[in-house]
């Protein structure tokens, strides 16, 4: 497991500047940024440097590029489940109100295009966080603005399905190949059939589509027993010298 | 020499030279409610010789007093500058400032009062903003968009950690090694040596109140999450510590980490509860206290686990119901959710100056925060649901449990899928606080074979070492 603030794709100038006291420095948000398109090009993610070019923005609010943050959280849609996209709208300003409640915030979406952007990503992570894969897919084709939204990020569709393709392999031995059809928003079955075969090897069987047998579709019973060690006893066997019965 | 030995070999003021710092502390604060800040950085680095060290103890002690809670913005802005000049001095004078600073208490309370007061003043101009009435300190504020800025903050503590090569000297403890030789001219002073250290600790804070969690606890890198480490040595700095730490690792939706975290500190606390009665910061640690067993309910609301017995009865003392509540989940706990995590939170801020002509667009950072983590509450709102009844079943068909729901299958498909996600976790082995490895944090777990659920359960077997322990401790 790589650690969070570790990225295997990472260039070496990057990794310079994230670990100095530059990733404060604005002038290199740009670096950031061009780093966020690399990104977007060759589908990499890089949540922790990402998360450093919004703490610039942050900082600096001038500095902030809209379509650069729209872009960082249309990547981070691809990573999920994880926190990645939280941990983003975290360091983006209170007034974009992500997960707008009240009319007010509602209101607010209409007199600023960015706003508007950040909460039509949130509602998109939302469905994806809560597994709602077929309404992901509609909402994601209820409006020409999503498109614009994840267009810089390339195979975005591709990596979201590769993602729900992974999560569906943890949780199912079999599945029918309609649902799947449908969390995967791949209209017929030709479609469905090449996808799961090539992409992840699974095996279609009639309307059913079965998931080899992985660590986590197992589900095995266990019975976990306590680790007994000698140091659990020290402070026991350290009073059995000190008081002398 | 180690720390421990320089630590004792110094003499701790008594309580005579107390007072008398007292009465220095506010003859101090007195001149300096009538100075500006540049006339101020003329007098100290225009001193001489013998008065300095006195007046910078004064500085210091200034420094580490809090101010009071009606203080008027002119008092803050003074505050600020008294800050600036004071580490100016520290960092830039020619060679490393001779000085013996008392404890490590003093150190702590210098870097904690002043992230304190960045904060608070932070707070105090969005609300400024916010309500729009007060024109005059609206006014004062908008020129002076530079005073308490997030930048000369992180700037004051970068330099004291660089200055003080304290991440340099803890990489060589971690190795093995002697520190003395990483620390340089600077780093084998005591002020600066723990200066530069709770500075650490001050980063941490000051990440975390801006929302970057995870440069949060990649800021502790170098600091071993121990007993032994420096911070235990002052209660507020061990006790802040595991705070921001625990709660990052929250956010970053680490439970069993927080959880560890937490557990940790209040463990210790409630050994050392007599013993710290009566101190001084006591308030404010027990108020930290009970936010921590609001988070700590939260996470194990969230990721079921066995707590510690003593925690686990003071969580139930103080949090009973709303503990209860949200263990059951369901629409009926978002409030409860809502209320505790906002009790309990850090006091998160802007770190920019707020739109004065729009007061409405000033939206309170701590809505923020809780609107994000309120959405991954709505997300896994069902998971206790499911496990309660899968819990029952070796197998079970998803329709019928959706009758039984009085869900739709589609909805019941989605939680089963959230809930497998959720007991995934990363989980800290070794490293650096960010390392971690994916485990399965959940006795249950299940597979579904088209509409047909699997369930198996890891049964945990009979825990009898602690109760032996515990037993053998009664006892003997």
């Amino acid at each position: 497991m790589v650690a969070f603030d570790k990225c295997e794709t990472r260039p070496a100038h990057i990794d310079a500047i994230l670990n100095g006291l530059d990733r404060y420095n604005p002038e290199t948000t740009t670096v950031f940024q061009d780093y966020v398109v690399q990104q977007c090009e060759d589908r990499t993610f890089d949540c922790y440097a990402n998360l450093a070019l919004l703490k610039l923005y942050q900082f600096n609010p001038h500095l902030l590029q809209a379509e650069t943050v729209t872009n960082v959280l249309a990547k981070a849609l691809t990573v999920f489940p994880s926190p990645a996209f939280s941990l983003c709208l975290a360091l983006l300003p209170a007034h974009t109100q992500p997960f707008p409640t009240t009319s007010e915030a509602q209101a607010a979406s209409q007199t600023s295009d960015f706003v508007e952007s950040v909460q039509k990503l949130a509602r998109l992570s939302t469905l994806l966080e809560s597994a709602q894969y077929a309404q992901f897919w509609s909402t994601l084709n209820s409006d020409d603005l999503y498109a614009d939204l994840t267009a810089d990020v390339a195979g975005f569709e591709e990596l979201v399905r590769i993602r729900i393709a992974v999560e569906v392999g943890k949780a199912y031995r079999s599945i029918s190949a309609d649902s799947l059809e449908q969390w995967l928003d791949l209209r017929g079955r030709e479609a469905l059939d090449k996808f799961v075969s090539d992409v992840c090897g699974w095996k279609v069987d009639g309307a059913v589509v079965r998931v080899p047998t992985n660590k986590e579709n197992e589900a095995r019973s266990e019975v976990k027993s306590e680790h007994v060690g000698v140091e659990m006893f020290g402070r026991v066997i350290r009073r059995g010298f000190e008081q002398p019965a | 020499m180690s720390y421990d030995d320089r630590a004792n070999a110094r003499p701790n003021l008594n309580d005579e030279s107390d007072v008398e710092e007292e009465a220095l502390v506010n003859d101090y604060r007195e001149q300096v409610n009538f100075e500006d800040g540049m006339s101020e950085l003329d007098r100290t680095t225009s001193l001489g010789g013998g008065s300095q060290t006195q007046d910078l103890q004064a500085q210091l002690a200034a420094a580490a007093t809090p101010l009071e809670y009606q203080a008027t913005l002119e008092t803050k802005f003074a505050s600020y500058d008294n800050y600036c000049s004071l580490f100016h001095y520290i960092l830039n004078s020619e060679g490393p400032v001779d000085l013996e600073v008392p404890s490590y208490n003093w150190a702590w309370e210098v870097i904690d009062e002043f992230i304190y007061q960045f904060e608070s003043f932070c707070r105090y101009r969005t609300r400024v903003a916010r309500s729009g009435s007060n024109e005059e300190e609206a006014q004062l504020l908008r020129e002076n968009p530079n005073t308490w800025g997030c930048y000369s903050v992180l700037n004051v503590l970068y330099s004291l950690i660089q200055r003080s090569q304290i991440n340099e000297q803890l990489a060589a403890i971690k190795r093995g090694e002697d520190p003395m030789a990483f620390a340089g001219e600077y780093g084998s002073r005591p002020l600066y040596k723990m200066l530069g250290y709770f500075s650490i600790i001050g980063l941490l804070r000051v990440h975390c109140l801006l929302g970057d969690f995870s440069l949060a606890l990649k800021t502790l890198d170098d600091i071993e999450m121990n007993k032994k480490a420096m911070f235990a040595r002052v209660m507020a700095a061990h006790f802040t510590t595991y705070y921001y730490v625990g709660f990052s690792y929250m956010m970053m939706r680490r439970y069993a980490d927080a959880i560890r975290m937490f557990s940790h500190i209040l463990v210790y606390v409630s050994r050392t509860k007599n013993f710290q009665k009566g101190g001084n910061s006591y308030d404010a640690i027990a108020k930290k206290n009970d936010q921590m067993y609001a988070l700590i309910a939260i996470c194990v609301a969230l990721h079921p686990t066995r707590l510690d017995d003593t925690i686990h009865s003071a969580v139930r003392e103080k949090y009973g119901d709303q503990f209860y509540r949200m263990q059951r989940g369901g629409p009926e706990a978002l409030p409860v959710f809502e209320e505790l995590f906002r009790s309990a939170c850090p006091k998160f801020i802007s770190p920019t100056p707020p739109d004065f002509e729009n007061p409405a667009f000033n939206v309170d950072p701590v809505d923020h925060h809780t609107a994000i983590f309120m959405d991954e509450v709505k997300n896994t709102l069902f998971n206790p649901t499911i496990r309660s009844y899968l819990k029952l079943y070796t197998t079970m068909d998803l329709k019928k449990l959706a009758g039984f729901l009085e869900v739709q299958p589609e909805q019941l498909r989605s939680w089963l899928l959230v809930n497998k996600q959720r007991s995934r976790q990363i989980r800290w082995v070794e490293g650096g606080l960010l390392d971690g490895e994916p485990v399965i944090a959940n006795d249950l777990d299940y597979a579904l074979e088209n509409d047909l659920i699997h369930v198996s359960e890891t049964k945990a077997g009979r825990r009898l070492v602690d109760w032996y322990l515990r037993n053998l401790a009664r006892v003997y």
